[in-house]
């Protein structure tokens, strides 16, 4: 079962628009971005299942993983 | 008129008259509100070379034709004025609830003129419109005097409150309202202070028209889904701006020990996740607001309540001063909001001042007694309160760091954090050249909230000096500060990601004109070119020099952290200029070429 890559604020932008990706389990978060031509340190936060993660961790399946960009300043 | 309270209000404090006039149709159509309506003013109203302080100067409120509707996040107030603080334009933009019922009350814009031979607040409940004597609340907190206020008046009234901080005039003094929420920059609160106005309280009950009543109601709650469904809705809710923290710290744009390093070995100790357990108690929104970014917390230490810290705040009152406890952050934010300072200018010129006491320029002599080292978080409580009377030590920062630098000299100047006299907020940019041009020409002076580039600076390669950051910076320029005119805040559209397209039928549907982003955004450039025509007008010497940074950014690279001898090449900043200068059509020394101003369609009688 594969798993569910979502970008969120202006990440989506990055990649052209859109926010929701099918991936497969097996790489790291840090590795998703790269492949998607996200600089992985734009990314503030890492949320996997409901819980936050690092970039480092490694996708497995039916994961929901959910990257937030980083804001821009109160 | 569709979308607008329909009325400027001009009170001349002088005289003490009052006086409604109709929002001119043209001014609506050409500048829309906020901080259009502003620079408007500001260039035709206040005479050149006018005091910042003096009667001559104005402080002009104004709301948007988004503000106090069914728009996400329509809470936004602009105060705009001649800045005490660097003697050029000053627009600060403030949330909460009082541009709502600003609006309710039918007013689009207040005009503050002259000075009032004593303290006085003013007061208006929809068409009743008073200037009532403040005796009683001067010299008192900025949240002291809100919450008497409160309970003299009710709940529903709003209040806009200066501290003693903007009765002392310091020259970076703010407005406070809603408890924690500010006009911060450029000393707009000295001016309301100069003026001897303790407050504006104003409640209204009018409606205010909208042209296609169906379609707005369509349109304004499109918004709000997009906002609810948004990605990453939860975590911004959970942890607010202050969720940037730990990526500052990781990226090395946390500015530490006044900017003189990105990272700070500290910084677990305030980041936003130790702030959500150990101090927050509530989520705090502004007007509207389906996604509250303010947190409202609770210091143990020192037992007191404050909304906030926000990241800046964390940045310049944590880090950037050497304090690791995120009690310590939230009461000197606290003290600031009370006393009527902000906090971004406040933690410049005490990471300033701590520098030049631990190089040996400021001697125990010099501080009262006071050990004005890095960490030193009751030095940080002490200084705010020096700062605020104009004591000692505190009387030579209250001016900015700019002018304290130039008094002082013997180097100093090189590590006065600011551009044009507006002191940095909490990006540092050693290695990050998109966001050092957002910040050196910014048009209040170093601040973020016109262009946030730093993420565009990592994702195309931090050091690359290239066109297409230049054209991102201006972009940002003419389109983030549109939310500022418009009434409405740009966090949705920033952090959550919401199309912008959204706002496009919103605002049709309440003005009844057709506006295509592109519209919206020439709006944007004839601001920008007319606040740089404003600096122009008040200073005979300004140009290139003004937009410099400061030199530590070219000349002087971090001794530690992920950014440790990074820094931009002093060619670097100037090629960065000259390609700024061009794409805009400017002259190589920074000023609107005519046929730029032209194009523009700027009306003569602004430019005279």
């Amino acid at each position: 079962m594969p798993a569910i890559f979502r970008l969120s604020g202006s990440l989506k932008d990055v990649v052209g628009g859109k926010d929701e990706y099918v991936v497969e389990a097996g790489h790291t978060v840090r590795e998703q971005l790269l492949a998607l031509g996200i600089v992985p340190e734009t990314v503030a936060m890492v949320s996997v299942n409901g819980a936050m993660e690092t970039k480092d961790y490694v996708i497995q399946d039916g994961d929901t993983v959910r990257v937030l960009a980083v804001v821009g300043g109160g | 008129m569709n979308g607008y309270g329909g009325h400027i209000l001009r009170v001349n404090l002088t005289t003490g008259q009052v006086k409604k006039e109709p929002t001119p149709a043209d001014l609506a159509r050409d500048y829309l509100g906020g901080r259009g309506f502003g620079i408007y003013f500001l260039l035709k109203e206040v005479p050149k070379g006018a005091d910042p302080l003096g009667p001559e100067n104005k402080l002009i409120i104004s709301s948007g034709p988004l503000s106090g509707l069914l728009v996400a996040g329509g809470g936004k107030c602009d105060w705009t004025c001649k800045a005490p603080l660097t003697g050029g334009y000053a627009s600060a933009s403030m949330g909460g609830h009082f541009t709502a019922e600003l609006k309710y009350a039918g007013l689009d814009s207040i005009i503050l003129e002259g000075i009032s031979p004593k303290p006085v607040y003013l007061f208006i409940d929809d068409d009743k419109i008073e200037l009532r004597d403040a005796s009683e609340y001067w010299g008192k907190g900025s949240m002291t005097v809100e919450k008497m206020m409160k309970d003299k008046f009710g709940e529903e009234f709003q209040c806009a409150v200066i501290g003693p901080a903007g009765e002392n005039m310091v020259s970076f003094a703010h407005i406070n309202h809603d408890f924690g929420r500010q006009a911060g920059r450029g000393g707009v609160g000295a001016v309301m202070g100069s003026k001897k106005v303790k407050a504006i309280v104003v409640r209204g009950t009018k409606s205010v028209p909208v042209a296609d009543l169906e379609a707005y109601r369509k349109a304004g709650m499109a918004l709000y889904k997009a906002c609810k469904d948004a990605e990453g809705l939860k975590e911004w809710t959970r942890y607010g701006t202050t969720i940037v923290t730990s990526w500052c710290n990781e990226v090395g744009a946390l500015p530490t020990r006044n900017f003189s390093a990105g990272s700070f070995e500290g910084a677990q100790g305030i980041y936003g996740q130790t702030m959500r357990e150990k101090i927050v108690v509530t989520d705090k929104g502004c007007f509207g607001c389906p996604c509250p970014c303010g947190k409202y917390s609770k210091t143990k230490k020192y037992n007191s309540y404050v909304e906030g810290p926000e990241y800046e705040t964390i940045g310049l009152l944590g880090s950037n001063v050497g304090i690791d406890d995120i009690e310590a952050v939230a009461q000197a934010n606290l003290l600031c909001d009370e006393m009527g300072i902000d906090t971004i200018s406040a933690g410049n010129v005490i990471a300033w001042a701590m520098e030049c006491y631990e190089k040996g320029i400021f001697t125990k002599q010099d501080t009262g007694g006071i050990e004005l080292k890095f960490g030193n978080a009751d030095a940080v409580f002490k200084m705010i309160e020096m700062i605020t009377k104009k004591e000692g030590l505190g009387a030579l920062l209250a001016d900015g760091v700019k002018k304290a630098s130039q008094e002082i000299g013997k180097g100093t100047e090189k590590f006065a954090i600011h551009v044009k006299g507006m002191e940095q907020s909490a990006y540092q940019t050693h290695n990050a050249t998109a966001m050092l041009l957002a910040y050196m020409t910014c048009d209040v002076g170093a601040h973020h909230n016109r262009a946030w580039a730093i993420t565009y600076d990592i994702q195309v390669g931090r050091e690359k000096v290239v066109p297409e950051k230049v054209a991102r910076v201006i972009w940002l320029q003419h389109f983030r500060p549109m939310f500022d005119v418009l009434g409405a805040c740009r966090l949705q559209w920033v952090e959550l990601g919401i199309d912008r397209d959204l706002y496009v039928p919103l605002l049709e549907a309440i003005t009844g004109i057709h506006r295509t982003w592109e519209d919206i955004e020439k709006v944007g450039e004839r601001i920008w070119n007319l606040t740089r025509l404003y600096w122009a007008r008040e200073n005979a010497d300004f140009g290139r020099a003004w937009d410099m940074p400061a030199p530590r950014f070219y000349e002087d690279p971090p001794k530690t952290g992920v950014t440790k001898g990074q820094y931009t090449k002093l060619e670097d900043v100037n090629k960065l200029l000259d390609m700024y200068y061009e794409q805009r059509g400017w002259d190589s020394n920074g000023l609107p070429k005519p046929e730029t101003l032209q194009k523009l369609g700027i009306p003569q009688e602004l430019v005279a």
